[in-house]
């Protein structure tokens, strides 16, 4: 690009046009005709212009003539090159702003798109460590309720424990006391039949009580109300505690089979187990209804300790199979699942250093594979 | 820098009168136009004003031939010293070869002479040009006025600057104009020579230089 200032030309400053009209009007004041052009002719004078020679005058009939013409383009000159001048400098100042003003406004871009990706990065934090907290929370009340719930279970265990051990007591004392009154009636067949009848009686209600004692009994493993938060687990007495509430709870109509291995015991919470073993179990009596099997297996290897759940249900569909971790997620109706079971069972085999894992084909069933590593020294 | 035209032999210079608003640019070339009789000397165009303030710039073109047939060119521009016309100061002030910084005398106008100063240094620095290197003098303008700063003083306060001694003038009335362009000639020459050889290739000394260029009506060559 030319600088605004560089020595203009001829033919930067008049248009050809131009030049033949200004011959011509000089040719008219002339006695003989003039003509102006950038090549130097035999009896040309110099059109200067700012020291510099920008064209040549040929023609006229004296050189007086011609010198006279030269001074008045010179002169025509002066006022064409103030015009070209003052434009040019407005064009170069202009262009330089409008560059300045872009980039600017490149430079501003720039900046807008990196708060807008700040700020969507902050937000997605924000919603990252919302989620966090709600789960926190969900999690806190579920097992706040949890403990309550097995703090009562434990004292209703407890209260029961007494009355229900003079019960059975009793009921036996009181057996022995029929056995004892068995002769001394008279043989009739009225009083044989009475006397089997209240044997019968008694019989049942001390299966009756023992019931009662296992049921106690399982609820106190379960609530593990009576041992420490961290303690020696017994995973298949965990497990057969957590089977006989899961019966109660469907009226031991549940095909359970059992197939427990020998287990090390291992360090762990025993209550956070039990209702990862409770949740696991439900879900698939949930899966199986009412002519389902269950197969419970325990096995062990070096490294650690493996319980199966399997069973012949309905199985997860593909479509939700990702989501099934998910905190809040339920297929079940409204009021009947929090969606946390499986959410809860994972997260508390993780805090063990273990993992879950879920294999389910829709319509064959589910299996699910609870590992735990089995720490040195346990 | 120096346009140099081997094929024409033609060396163009340009010296730039810079300065803030009203300190008398336009009128130390005016005084240059009238008093100046170098050997070439082409036409003052006062460009375009407003209210007598310049819009664009000023120009006055000066020239010598040397013995060796140099084409030598001094062309001599003021820039606007009005703040909004900072855009066209850059245009003109890029590729100088000299400025001449016109500074306002008056007491009330120190503040405004030291702004000017720091835009001729940022604006020096964004066309590429150093303001320690670069020929420069710097006239206090308007001695002629009443409330003016002490020359004493305002030596003192340039004494350990480059641009020491402080040239004074009094534009108006022609005083320290051709001594103030004298001044820039002499250190405009130690660069020009420095980088053309124009003593030893174009018999054009440090004496020639200034004197052919700043010869004025009347009193003949300094």
């Amino acid at each position: 690009m030319r600088n605004f200032e560089d020595d203009p030309t001829l033919s930067d400053l008049l248009t050809p046009d131009q030049i033949r009209r200004l011959d011509g009007a000089l040719s008219g004041l002339c006695r003989e005709p003039v003509a102006i052009s950038e090549n130097r002719t035999e009896d040309a004078v110099p059109v200067e212009f700012n020291l510099e020679t920008v064209g040549w005058l040929s023609g006229g009939a004296s050189a007086g003539e011609r010198k006279a013409a030269a001074e008045l383009v010179s002169f025509l000159m002066l006022f064409v090159a103030k015009y070209r001048l003052a434009a040019n400098i407005h064009h170069d100042t202009t262009e330089a702003s409008y560059a300045e003003l872009q980039r600017q406004n490149e430079a501003l871009k720039a900046s807008e798109a990196k708060y807008r990706e700040l700020s969507d990065q902050l937000q997605q934090k924000v919603d990252e460590q919302v989620a966090v907290i709600r789960q926190t929370q969900q999690e806190l009340y579920e097992s706040a309720r949890l403990r309550s719930v097995g703090h009562l279970a434990a004292g209703v265990a407890h209260e029961i424990n007494n009355p229900v051990g003079f019960i059975s007591s009793n009921l036996r004392v009181a057996r022995d006391y029929v056995k004892n009154l068995e002769p001394l009636l008279p043989e009739t067949t009225e009083n044989r039949e009475l006397l089997e009848d209240f044997n019968d009686l008694l019989s049942e209600s001390i299966e009756g009580t023992d019931r009662i004692a296992d049921i106690v009994a399982d609820l106190k493993t379960f609530s593990s109300i009576d041992q420490a938060d961290n303690a020696l687990c017994d995973l298949n007495s965990l497990l057969r505690s957590a089977i006989h509430l899961i019966q109660t709870e469907y009226n031991h109509s549940l095909s359970i089979a059992e197939s427990l291995a020998e287990l090390p015991r291992i360090p762990g919470h025993p209550s956070r187990l039990s209702q990862t073993l409770f949740n696991l179990l439900d879900n698939a009596a949930q899966a199986v209804g009412d002519n389902g099997r269950i197969l419970v297996r325990t096995l062990t290897d070096n490294t650690g300790i493996q319980v199966i759940i399997q069973d012949n249900g309905c199985g997860i569909p593909d479509k939700v199979r990702s989501q099934v971790f998910d905190a809040f997620f339920t297929t079940r109706p409204v009021g009947s699942g929090t969606g946390l079971g499986l959410t809860v069972a994972r997260d508390s085999v993780r805090a063990h250093g273990g993992q879950l894992t879920l294999d389910s084909q829709e319509g064959a069933g589910t299996r699910v594979v609870l590992s735990l590593p089995v720490q040195q020294g346990s | 820098m120096p346009d140099f035209s081997p094929e024409d032999n033609k060396l163009a210079l340009k010296v730039v009168f810079y300065g803030p608003a009203l300190s008398g640019k336009t009128t130390n070339l005016m005084q240059l136009h009238s008093l100046l009789n170098p050997e070439r000397k082409g036409e003052l165009m006062v460009l375009e004003t407003r209210d007598d303030r310049t819009l664009f710039f000023d120009m006055l073109p000066i020239g010598l031939r040397s013995g060796s047939g140099l084409d030598l060119r001094l062309k001599l521009y003021t820039v606007p010293g009005q703040v909004q016309h900072d855009s066209t100061r850059k245009a003109v002030l890029s590729r100088a070869d000299g400025v001449v910084f016109v500074a306002d005398s008056q007491v009330a106008q120190q503040d405004n002479n030291a702004i000017a100063f720091g835009n001729l240094e940022d604006n020096l620095d964004k066309v590429g040009l150093d303001i320690d290197t670069l020929p420069m003098v710097v006239q206090f303008n308007k001695r002629d006025l009443p409330s003016v700063v002490e020359e004493a003083e305002l030596q003192s306060r340039w004494a350990g600057t480059p641009w020491a001694p402080l040239a004074m003038a009094s534009a108006l009335q022609g005083k320290g104009v051709i001594e103030t362009f004298r001044a820039l000639l002499d250190r405009l020459y130690t660069v020009i020579n420095a980088e053309f050889d124009l003593a030893g290739k174009h018999d054009i000394d440090r004496a020639t230089f200034i004197g052919r260029l700043s010869a004025s009506h009347g009193v003949g060559d300094a």
